[in-house]
C-alpha cells in the first residue's frame, strides 16, 4: 500500500509535484490559521502550521518530497515576498533623523544577541564529525 | 498586473546585482524595494494602491513560513546532536537582542511605533508582519525594521563574530540566524553548509521565541 503511494507520487511530473506541494504548504497555513481562529491564540496562523507541518513529517503523514520541491521553490525568493511590505517604508520618510536613532538600537541589539548566541553556541557545541574536532 | 510586473523584474535585476556585485548592499529585497519605491514616488501613487494590486504576491507569505519547517526537519539529525548548543545559544541570542532592542529604544526615548516595531526585527520579515497585528506596530514599519535588522546583520556580524573569537561554523551561523534571519542565512550559506544550515535552524527558533514573546507581552 505504502510503496504503491510512493512510486505513485514519484511518477508525478515535477510541476504537478510542485502543485500539489504548494497545495499542501497552503492547507498547513490555512490549518494553522484555523487553530489560532478556534483557540483565540494569539500566535500567527502560518508559525502555527510550521510547527504542524513539521509534526506532520516527523510522524510521516506527509512525506517529504510532496512538498520539498514547492518548499524549496518558495523559500528560494523568500526575499522576494516581503517586499511589498517593505515598500511601506515610503509612508514613513517623514520620520526623517529617526532613521538614524532606529539604526543604532537595531546594531546593539544585533552586536548583543549575535555575540551572546555565538559566544554560548561555541561553548556548548559538542565535538564530533563535523569537521571541528575539539 | 504592471504593478505584479514591475517587483518581480526588479527583485529579479536585484538577483543578477548580487551575483556581479559580491557585497551584502547588494541585497535583492533592498534592490527591488527602493526601485519599486522610487517608481511610486515618482508617480505619486499611494502604498495602499500598490498593496491591493499586489495581493497574489503576499498570498504567498503563509505558505513560505510553513515551508520553513522543510529545512528543519532536514536538518533534524544536526539538530538532535546539537540541540543544547542551538537552543541555548540561539534562544538566549535572540532574547538578548530583543532585549536590548526594547531597553534601548525605551532609553532613547523612540516613539511608540518605534518601539513596537523594533520589538519584532530580530524575527523573519513575515513572522513580524504577523505579529503587527498583536503588537500594535505600523505592519510596514515592522516588516522594514526586521528586513533592516537582516541586512545590517549580514553586513556587520560576521566581522564582529571573528573579532570576539567565534569561530565554529555551527555557532557563527546560528549567531547570523538568530538575529538576522533570511538575509542574514543567504549571507552565512556563503561560509559553508553547516553555517548556513544553523543559521536557517537560528531562523526558526528566532521567530518561534519572538512570537511566544510577543504573545506574552501582548496578554500582559
Amino acid at each position: 500500500m505504502t510503496a504503491t503511494e510512493a512510486s505513485l507520487t514519484a511518477r508525478l511530473s515535477a510541476p504537478v509535484r510542485f502543485v500539489l506541494g504548494l497545495g499542501l504548504l497552503v492547507a498547513f497555513a490555512a490549518a494553522g490559521q484555523a487553530l489560532v481562529t478556534v483557540t483565540r491564540l494569539p500566535l500567527p496562523g502560518s508559525v502555527v502550521g510550521l510547527a504542524l507541518l513539521w509534526a506532520a513529517l516527523g510522524l510521516r503523514v506527509v512525506r517529504l518530497h510532496w512538498i520539498a520541491g514547492a518548499a524549496d521553490g518558495l523559500l528560494g525568493i523568500l526575499g522576494l515576498l516581503f517586499v511589498p511590505a517593505t515598500v511601506g517604508f515610503i509612508g514613513f520618510l517623514s520620520a526623517g533623523a529617526n532613521w538614524g536613532l532606529w539604526l543604532l538600537v537595531m546594531t546593539a541589539g544585533l552586536l548583543l544577541g549575535g555575540g551572546v548566541a555565538g559566544v554560548l553556541a561555541s561553548r556548548l557545541v559538542r565535538p564530533g564529525q563535523d569537521g571541528a574536532q575539539a | 498586473m504592471p504593478w505584479i510586473a514591475l517587483t518581480l523584474i526588479a527583485f529579479a535585476l536585484g538577483v543578477v546585482l548580487q551575483l556581479r556585485v559580491r557585497s551584502p548592499l547588494a541585497n535583492p529585497t533592498l534592490v527591488a524595494t527602493l526601485i519599486v519605491a522610487g517608481v511610486l514616488l515618482v508617480g505619486g501613487i499611494p502604498h495602499a494602491r500598490y498593496l491591493e494590486e499586489v495581493r497574489p504576491l503576499t498570498a504567498l507569505l503563509a505558505p513560505a513560513i510553513v515551508a520553513l519547517a522543510v529545512p528543519m526537519y532536514r536538518l533534524r539529525a544536526l539538530l538532535a546532536r546539537q540541540w543544547r548548543s542551538l537552543v541555548i545559544g540561539g534562544l538566549s541570542g535572540t532574547l538578548v537582542g530583543v532585549g536590548a532592542d526594547v531597553l534601548f529604544s525605551r532609553v532613547l526615548g523612540l516613539s511608540g511605533e518605534a518601539q513596537r516595531s523594533l520589538l519584532t526585527a530580530p524575527a523573519t520579515s513575515p513572522v513580524a508582519l504577523q505579529l503587527a497585528q498583536f503588537t500594535g506596530a505600523p505592519p510596514a514599519l515592522a516588516a522594514t525594521l526586521a528586513v533592516l535588522s537582516g541586512l545590517v546583520g549580514a553586513l556587520i556580524l560576521p566581522g564582529f563574530l571573528t573579532l570576539i573569537g567565534v569561530k565554529h561554523p555551527l555557532a557563527r551561523g546560528l549567531a547570523i540566524g538568530a538575529v538576522a534571519h533570511g538575509v542574514g542565512t543567504a549571507r552565512a550559506r556563503e561560509e559553508g553548509e553547516l553555517t548556513g544550515a544553523a543559521s536557517s535552524i537560528g531562523m526558526g527558533l528566532a521567530a518561534l521565541l519572538v512570537t511566544v514573546v510577543v504573545a506574552g507581552v501582548s496578554r500582559g
